[in-house]
């Protein structure tokens, strides 16, 4: 198999007592959509907040393509190609569509530095911004304020400010939360069509089970900070300790 | 494209006005403008930090004095030329700016606002008690206003007022070239939300100093020009209560706007002289006047003018 993406190693992280990544050695690899699982509580989101850099890692190292960046502050990493949305939306309200992804776009190509510059003249970051509106639908709706959108479509501008960012690997907390099913579709074909693309590896975490098995080429499941198990979907979907500690019998 | 027009029209118009009272307008009248346009720099620079970066800071003042003190300081002991002076007194204001900032902008809302006034009053104590330095309570006196260039007199106030307006019209060009650029646009960003600034690749800190400083630069303009049109420079211009001047006028003004500042400068100076003619109890009316603007006009006066015109600034 090719060189991981991103390698875990030993990582481990604890909240007092509560234990939410017990020694985790995990490697992330190109182009393989990933499915990350577990009861609440079990460390998803607390992994993905470490791994991009929101929280300090205890213990262990984070390789980024084979450099490591266990205690690189969160934009570097983002520069580098890390990048997350968040369960929650998490936009820029008062301003424009159009400016929530142009942020972006800008701090990627370092021009945010232009203290006197024009941002009108800005042509390249205007392509780029129109290209990634196009690519989540809202490019009709590019000069509306963030706070005016629906809830579904803040959650594509969600996206949107992840991808403008030019991510080689990208997590995604719950994307599909809060969305009626349509929205749900669509987003759901848009990230496996971005993923066939190989130009971002995904990474998902995910309550919706069939969302999960359908969607993804690999599970991971995690229970209190340990993975309890790590395979193909088909594979993870018949393991007795998922069955018994997570799923129910009457999901599958 | 129409509504730019009409507010590059409106600035040529306010310039061309102002140009026209330096020409024309009695001794009072110039002065008074002058204080406007000063305050007015003083609070367009600290708007960028305050309305567009979404800091409070309660420590202005510090810089202001830096920039007046600063300059002051250069004209007493080292070299009279006035252009040399004010530059010093930027730059010495910029310099205090980075300092403080680098240990202000770890902190956000509350604690950003404590830090600033903290160290505002440091900046407020050192100056009250380096007597040998800074005079003191007293302050520096003496400073002159030598020919700019060795040629050009500014010595009477009506020569100096041309200074003072091409420094405010400097002001104006460039926070509008500051607020219309990316880097206008990003700190307007860290403004909305700062946390997902950093996840959009955003080095959130390093901005927020940059405005820090950049906003300080414009009180040290403010400060050494002032203390060029008093000739003496003031203690109390380090004082907290001074640094809450640009707050209160960008308020009145509206923060989100780009010439909220500037009305709100001039309702501030010429309120402040009107209603001082009447009663030794000037504060009570003047806080009541500003009540009645602030919780009247939410969006301060400018955000009430813009928003009946439709439409509004990023």
């Amino acid at each position: 198999m090719s060189q991981p993406l991103l390698s875990v190693r030993g990582l481990y992280k604890a909240f007092g007592k509560v234990v939410t990544a017990r020694d985790l050695d995990i490697d992330f690899h190109p182009g393989q959509l990933t499915s990350i699982i577990g009861p609440n509580g079990a460390g998803k989101s607390t992994l993905i907040n470490v791994l991009t850099g929101a929280l300090p890692a205890d213990q262990g190292r984070i390789l980024f393509q084979g450099r490591d960046i266990t205690g690189l502050p969160v934009h570097q990493r983002v520069q580098m190609g890390l990048c997350r949305s968040f369960q929650v939306v998490n936009v820029f309200p008062g301003l424009s569509v159009f400016h929530n992804v142009q942020i972006p776009v800008l701090a990627l190509a370092g021009r945010g530095r232009r203290v006197l510059g024009s941002l009108a003249r800005e042509q390249e970051a205007r392509r780029e911004t129109e290209r990634i509106l196009e690519m989540v639908g809202l490019a009709d709706k590019a000069s509306q304020p963030a706070s005016a959108l629906s809830h579904g479509d803040q959650r594509l501008l969600e996206v949107g400010i992840a991808l403008a960012a030019r991510p080689r690997l990208l997590f995604l907390d719950e994307p599909t939360a809060g969305m009626n099913p349509v929205e749900r579709r669509e987003i759901l074909a848009g990230i496996q069509r971005l993923s066939r693309q190989g130009v971002t590896t995904f990474v998902i975490v995910e309550h919706d089970m069939d969302i999960v098995f359908s969607l993804s080429d690999r599970v991971i499941v995690l229970h209190r900070g340990d993975i309890i198990c790590d395979g193909e979907p088909s594979a993870v979907q018949c393991d007795p300790q998922v069955r018994e500690c997570y799923l129910g019998e009457e999901v599958l | 494209m129409s509504r730019t027009w009409i507010g590059r029209l409106c600035w040529a118009a306010v310039l061309l006005g102002l140009l026209v009272v330096g020409l024309v307008g009695s001794r009072f009248v110039l002065y008074l403008a002058m204080r406007v346009m000063l305050l007015a720099i003083f609070a367009l620079g600290y708007n960028l930090l305050f309305g567009r970066t979404g800091l409070l800071s309660f420590g202005h003042g510090a810089f202001y004095a830096g920039g007046a003190y600063g300059m002051a300081l250069f004209y007493l002991h080292l070299n009279p030329d006035p252009l040399l002076g004010i530059l010093v007194g930027v730059a010495v204001a910029a310099l205090l700016a980075l300092v403080i900032g680098f240990f202000c902008v770890r902190h956000t809302e509350i604690y950003f606002a404590m830090l600033t006034l903290a160290f505002g009053m440091m900046v407020f104590s050192l100056i009250w008690n380096l007597r040998e330095i800074t005079g003191g309570d007293d302050g520096l006196v003496g400073i002159g206003r030598d020919p700019v260039f060795g040629v050009i007199s500014i010595a009477r106030d009506g020569q100096f007022y041309f200074l003072v307006l091409l420094c405010f019209a400097l002001t104006l060009w460039v926070v509008h070239r500051i607020r219309s650029s990316p880097f206008g646009l990003i700190l307007a960003g860290i403004r909305e939300n700062h946390q997902r600034s950093e996840f959009a690749g955003v080095a959130v800190k390093r901005y927020r100093l940059a405005a820090f400083v950049i906003s300080g630069a414009f009180a040290g303009l403010s400060g050494a020009l002032g203390a060029m049109l008093e000739s003496n420079t003031d203690a109390f211009s380090a004082h907290w209560s001074h640094s809450a001047e640009p707050i209160l006028v960008s308020l009145i003004g509206g923060i989100q706007t780009f010439s909220g500042p500037v009305v709100g400068s001039a309702v501030f100076v010429v309120l402040r002289e009107v209603i001082e003619r009447y009663t030794e109890n000037w504060m009570l009316w003047f806080g009541l006047i500003l009540l009645v603007i602030i919780l009247g006009f939410r969006g301060g006066a400018m955000g009430a003018i813009e928003r009946r015109l439709g439409g509004g600034e990023s």
